[in-house]
């Protein structure tokens, strides 16, 4: 559960996004204006901004959001679909979303940011492990053992939970926790994910957990 | 005004030298006089007539006439001439004082003699000038001989001064126009590469107008080029930017329309409904999903062919770059269960220079193509091919094929935009397509010379 503002000047679509919010057991404030964003900011873990609204426009109110608080995500609702427009939202925003969009999807990229920006306290399950994500307390459901990492596979698996459900290359995944360039043929990562897998798969021979996408890269699902 | 203008022309100046290179004899000559004017005037006062002039104005200027006056003239002379001989013939036509005459010279000077001697040295040698001395004629006379040999080395010297001063007012004045040229052609070539520069908008830069003559009007007139060229650029960007707006405003208002559609089909599938009622939503969202795509091509490709995409090419690593796209399409393929088959390796020039976002744009183009169209294959395959002549990415589906894919004409556009990118980037692309399925290859021909492209 999270807590979102919500800024859409168009009645009928706020009214039905913030019915399926409301149904993903998220507590939206919907404002048809920015005018009283301020009051609300203090309060909410993440903020869905329409780019046509009436006074102050989306890219101005999410830019002045984005430098007051800069650890809330930003999620920009837009019917502008120019690869301008996009690229000036995603200058400040985490995510541009068009309309028309799809419930579902608009649902799964909140979740997405909210995990990003390590807004969600949940327990998380996957397969047979138990995860807070917030505590990073991986837990064994079977046997009841926690599961403890290094200090590379913990960076490692919590990149992944934050992009969970997202494909990463390993290019993503070296450069998002090494911090670094990297450099056609490196293996460094490939033995750190085997020395994951050992750690939380049943069969590591077969993973299910940290799966691997053939030519592309690594997944975790929920 | 315009006459002050005239003087600040080059054809002014032009027109000062031309004056001056056809007073060069003239002026030589004064110069020459003046340099002579200023010399020893005793010593060189050696033409004829100047020789001459001086002996009379010198005989008459004698007061009082004795032998020691004109003794003392005719060494003064000496001094001065040292070549030259004289002597006195008094009143009474006695030669009453000599100075190097040889003492040839006869004792008694009448009439007949002194006009025969006349006679006989006029325009002969040496060099003979006879004067009355004092105011009156009767006193007698003073005659200066000089051999013409000297007289004539001396001329000879003054002419040097004459050809030497000429000689170098010619070489000032070569000089002076050499200059003239060389400032002008300095001043042209400057303007050249002036013009030649470029500001960062491509655009011409200002350039600084120093003098007020010909090159600096054309200077002027450059500005006034620039100045409008800026202004119609200007316009230009506004225009564009009034229909970057248009297009994205439209684009709103197209959309806002099908969300709220969609919103309401929402709420009804929720409501619960039949089977058939649940088909028809269904459909219906469908065509939502295709207006949107076709609009979003519409408004790419009507861009695209005024140019108004911006192509903004870079170094990229294509290999990963398809991989990180196929990552976001992956889950997409996963849900419609399609067979998906990925073996990107990399090629020896994975650097191609191309737009990422148009990149992008293709690649999204194919990829929905074939979820649209060749869902039936349930195959996807992206791959790497190399050959002699070209590296390519391949994507593969097992769909119907195009030809046979007339159901639905949403490829057309899409397909369009594709080839309209591709060949802007500088890759080749192709299909080949038949009833089992389509392969489509985006190619980087291979420089044969060794460096492609890196």
């Amino acid at each position: 559960m999270a807590r979102i503002l919500y800024i859409e000047d168009e009645t009928d679509i706020g009214e039905w996004v913030t019915q399926r919010l409301m149904e993903q057991d998220h507590d939206v404030t919907w404002h048809t204006s920015g005018d009283k964003v301020d009051q609300h900011i203090q309060l909410s873990d993440i903020v869905i901004l329409d780019v046509m609204l009436p006074g102050l426009d989306g890219f101005s109110l999410g830019r002045r959001i984005k430098r007051d608080k800069p650890d809330i995500p930003i999620l920009m609702l837009s019917a502008r679909t120019a690869v301008e427009d996009k690229l000036e939202g995603l200058g400040f925003a985490d995510d541009y979303v068009t309309k028309p969009f799809h419930p579902d999807e608009l649902a799964a990229r909140v979740d997405v940011l909210l995990r990003r920006f390590d807004k969600q306290n949940e327990l998380l399950q996957l397969k047979h492990l138990t995860v807070d994500t917030q505590a990073m307390h991986i837990t064994n459901r079977e046997s009841g053992e926690e599961i403890q990492l290094t200090g590379k596979q913990y960076h490692i698996f919590r990149y992944f939970l934050r992009h969970l459900n997202q494909i990463l290359t390993k290019e993503q995944l070296y450069e998002g926790v090494w911090d670094e360039q990297y450099i056609e043929g490196d293996k460094t990562l490939m033995v750190h994910i085997r020395h994951l897998r050992e750690k939380l798969e049943k069969n590591p021979a077969s993973p299910v957990i940290i799966e691997t996408i053939r030519g592309i890269g690594y997944r975790v699902r929920k | 005004m315009t006459f002050f203008r005239f003087f600040k022309s080059l054809q002014a100046k032009y027109m000062l030298i031309i004056l001056i290179a056809l007073f060069v004899v003239q002026f030589s000559l004064i110069i020459s006089s003046f340099i002579l004017f200023n010399a020893d005037v005793g010593k060189l006062e050696r033409d004829y007539a100047g020789v001459e002039d001086k002996w009379h104005q010198d005989a008459g200027d004698i007061q009082e006439i004795s032998k020691e006056t004109v003794v003392a003239l005719f060494r003064k002379w000496k001094e001065a001439y040292p070549e030259a001989s004289m002597f006195w013939v008094n009143h009474d036509g006695r030669l009453s004082a000599e100075l190097d005459t040889g003492k040839n010279l006869p004792e008694e000077w009448d009439a007949a003699y002194t006009a025969q001697f006349i006679k006989n040295r006029y325009d002969g040698n040496p060099f003979t000038v006879v004067a009355f001395l004092g105011q009156k004629d009767n006193r007698g006379f003073i005659v200066l001989e000089m051999p013409r040999a000297v007289m004539d080395n001396a001329t000879s010297d003054r002419t040097w001064v004459y050809l030497a001063t000429f000689l170098v007012l010619l070489f000032l004045f070569m000089i002076i126009s050499l200059f003239f040229f060389r400032q002008i052609r300095k001043r042209l070539l400057n303007l050249q590469k002036a013009m030649a520069l470029r500001d960062i908008d491509n655009l011409p830069v200002l350039i600084e107008m120093k003098k007020d003559d010909e090159i600096g009007q054309l200077e002027t007139a450059f500005n006034t080029m620039v100045n409008e060229l800026r202004e119609s650029r200007q316009r230009e960007q506004q225009e564009e930017q009034l229909r970057r707006e248009l297009i994205a405003n439209l684009s709103h208002d197209l959309r806002t329309p099908l969300t709220k559609m969609r919103a309401q089909m929402d709420t009804l599938t929720e409501e619960g409904m039949s089977d058939d009622g649940q088909q028809a939503v269904q459909r219906l969202e469908e065509s939502i999903s295709r207006v949107d795509r076709l609009m979003e091509n519409l408004m790419s490709y009507t861009l695209l062919t005024a140019s108004k995409l911006k192509y903004q090419p870079e170094e990229t690593d294509v290999i990963r770059h398809v991989r990180t796209s196929l990552a976001s399409w992956y889950p997409l393929f996963e849900q419609e269960n399609f067979e998906i088959e990925v073996d990107l390796k990399p090629f020896d020039h994975t650097h191609w220079l191309i737009d990422p976002l148009w990149m992008d744009r293709v690649l999204d183009n194919l990829l929905q193509n074939i979820i649209r169209y060749a869902k039936d294959g349930r195959y996807i395959g992206v791959t790497t091919e190399t050959t002699r002549d070209h590296d390519a990415i391949v994507i593969t589906d097992h769909g119907p094929g195009i030809e046979h894919n007339r159901t639905e004409r949403g490829a057309g556009i899409g397909l369009s935009i594709v080839d309209m990118m591709v060949q802007q980037m500088e890759l080749d692309w192709d299909i080949e397509s038949d009833a089992h399925g389509t392969a489509v290859r985006i190619k980087k021909q291979k420089n044969h010379d060794g460096n492609d492209g890196m």
